[in-house]
């Protein structure tokens, strides 16, 4: 089953920069996939488009079969409730702990209380961080935080998981335990696009490349490494 | 979309904790900007009411020869009573005149100098709309600028009755304009720390949008916010001005009133308009609470 389609996708910004040329992509469920390239090459635009956060500019985005071009704006959410997303920042609320921030992607969509009380410390545990659950995300290390911003992406059990660079803040060791914890989500069966700069990781975990240039599909390679 | 209360009251209110600060400086802007605004409405409406108040006493006297004769006299009062602009008309007789001078003067000098009765006999007119003074007087005159038949002198303060006229609308103006300045500061600044308010929180809106929350989950604990923010500070804004008004304001009206010998105590002793304004700065308060949330979050909501 395809999960991820791209077909003849074109995007030009306001500005008239050329951020992806007719991009054909296809990411079968459960697959786990790296989107490589220079900054600027356009990771960061298809992820974007892959949740909506803008529009295409020509040719059509299909997610689990159904195209999300012309979805309307009302069903938006919906889309999003179905893809984990992972921020190279983190973007952890400051002010609410560690059950706080992960319980409120679970409130914004409606979970009702006792599913959270319940999922929050289950998703905890998956990232090893159940022993954190009443701190504040600034008594975290970086990586802590990292798992914990994957954990609140992942709450939610949605079919895909979209990583932009998640390690790119993060040191080496600490970004190999990031990976572990991907390839386990990966392994229970949900797909994960990541976009990264890591070379070692890349090459480390052996997984299919895509890499992009200029907005170009320049390579896609089952078991591939970052250079070519 | 279900409607939850209990997350979006939690989350208004645990965002008062939170955002102490942000609160405290909201309402603290709602509840300074809106109590400068409602004190000068009700100076304003104060002032108008005294003004009004000196307007209802513009009084014409009627002097009448000494040697009318009573034929005259009731013809005359007929006459004036027949007049649509006309409220009241009491007649002084001489003895009467003499009788109130005396008692205004009493214990001075000038009783010994009088002899006999000096003193006209009058009529005084209380008019219907004061406005009209000045038409009313002309008519005891006949075409060539004398005086009618019987009438010796006609008085009605006319420099002063023609400048209290031109000052209540002048001032009516100028309050007017005060006010809608005052209101338009208040309502730019209030509407400019909701926005603060909500730009402290953007990430949270981001996150919310990307973890898939619809826009009016994402907007309705902000509206709920602003309301709050709005509606406290205006609560607090009228219960200052109530205090002020009550404690302060009625006992400066009451001697002005005192000494201008005003018949009706103005505005904050006997009018409801004061409730009005109060009324209307607790509406708006929470009105321009949650319009600037609104505002505001339309900025952030498209993620």
């Amino acid at each position: 089953m395809n999960m991820i389609e791209f077909k003849n996708v074109t995007k030009v910004y306001e500005d008239s920069t050329i951020a992806l040329k007719n991009v054909n992509i296809v990411i079968k469920k459960g697959e786990f996939v790296f989107l490589v390239g220079p900054s600027g090459s356009g990771k960061s635009t298809l992820i974007k488009l892959l949740i909506r956060e803008i529009p295409v500019t020509t040719g059509s985005i299909f997610v689990a079969g159904r195209n999300i071009c012309n979805l309307k704006a009302s069903r938006i959410p919906q889309l999003r409730r179905n893809i984990g997303y992972v921020f190279q920042d983190f973007k952890l609320l400051p002010n609410k702990t560690i059950f706080e921030n992960i319980a409120f992607a679970l409130e914004v969509i409606g979970k009702p209380a006792y599913a959270i009380k319940v999922q929050v410390p289950q998703v905890l545990k998956l990232v090893g961080l159940a022993n954190k659950i009443n701190s504040y995300p600034h008594q975290l290390s970086a990586g802590e935080q990292q798992r914990i911003s994957i954990a609140r992406a992942f709450v939610n059990r949605p079919p895909i998981l979209l990583a932009d660079e998640p390690t790119g803040n993060l040191d080496p060791a600490t970004s190999d335990g990031i990976m572990k914890l991907l390839s386990r989500i990966n392994l229970i069966g949900t797909t994960v696009a990541m976009a990264s700069h890591d070379k070692s990781i890349v090459n480390s975990m052996r997984r299919r490349v895509i890499e992009l240039e200029e907005g170009e599909i320049i390579r896609d390679q089952k078991r591939g490494v970052y250079g070519s | 979309m279900i409607f939850r209360p209990k997350y979006f009251f939690g989350e208004t209110f645990s965002g008062f904790r939170k955002n102490f600060l942000m609160f405290f400086t909201a309402i603290t802007t709602v509840a300074i900007t809106l109590f400068i605004v409602g004190f000068f409405i009700i100076i304003v409406f104060d002032i108008q009411a005294i003004l009004s108040s000196i307007k209802n006493q513009v009084e014409i006297a009627v002097y009448l020869k000494d040697n009318v004769t009573d034929e005259l006299k009731t013809y005359l009062e007929n006459e004036i009573k027949g007049w649509d602009e006309i409220s009241q008309v009491n007649f002084v007789s001489k003895d009467q005149a003499l009788e109130k001078f005396k008692k205004e003067n009493e214990g001075s000098e000038i009783l010994k100098e009088i002899q006999g009765n000096p003193l006209p006999a009058s009529f005084e007119l209380e008019l219907k709309s004061p406005e009209k003074v000045e038409q009313v007087a002309l008519r005891f005159m006949d075409k060539d600028g004398n005086f009618i038949e019987g009438v010796d002198e006609v008085i009605y303060g006319q420099n002063y009755v023609q400048k209290l006229f031109s000052i209540t609308a002048i001032v009516g103006t100028i309050a007017f304009l005060i006010i809608v300045v005052l209101l338009l500061a208040a309502i730019v600044l209030i509407f400019n720390t909701i926005r603060l308010s909500v730009h402290a929180r953007r990430k949270e809106i981001e996150v919310m949008k990307l973890v898939g929350a619809t826009n009016w989950f994402v907007r309705l604990p902000f509206l709920f916010e602003g309301f709050f923010e709005g509606f406290i500070g205006s609560v607090i804004s009228v219960v200052l001005l109530y205090f002020l008004s009550n404690y302060l304001l009625i006992r400066v009206e009451k001697a002005i009133v005192d000494t201008m010998h005003i018949k009706d105590l103005a505005i904050l002793g006997s009018n409801n308009i004061i409730l009005y304004v109060y009324a209307g700065l607790v509406i708006l308060g929470g009105l321009i609470g949650i319009f600037s949330s609104g505002f505001a979050l339309k900025r952030y909501i498209g993620v």
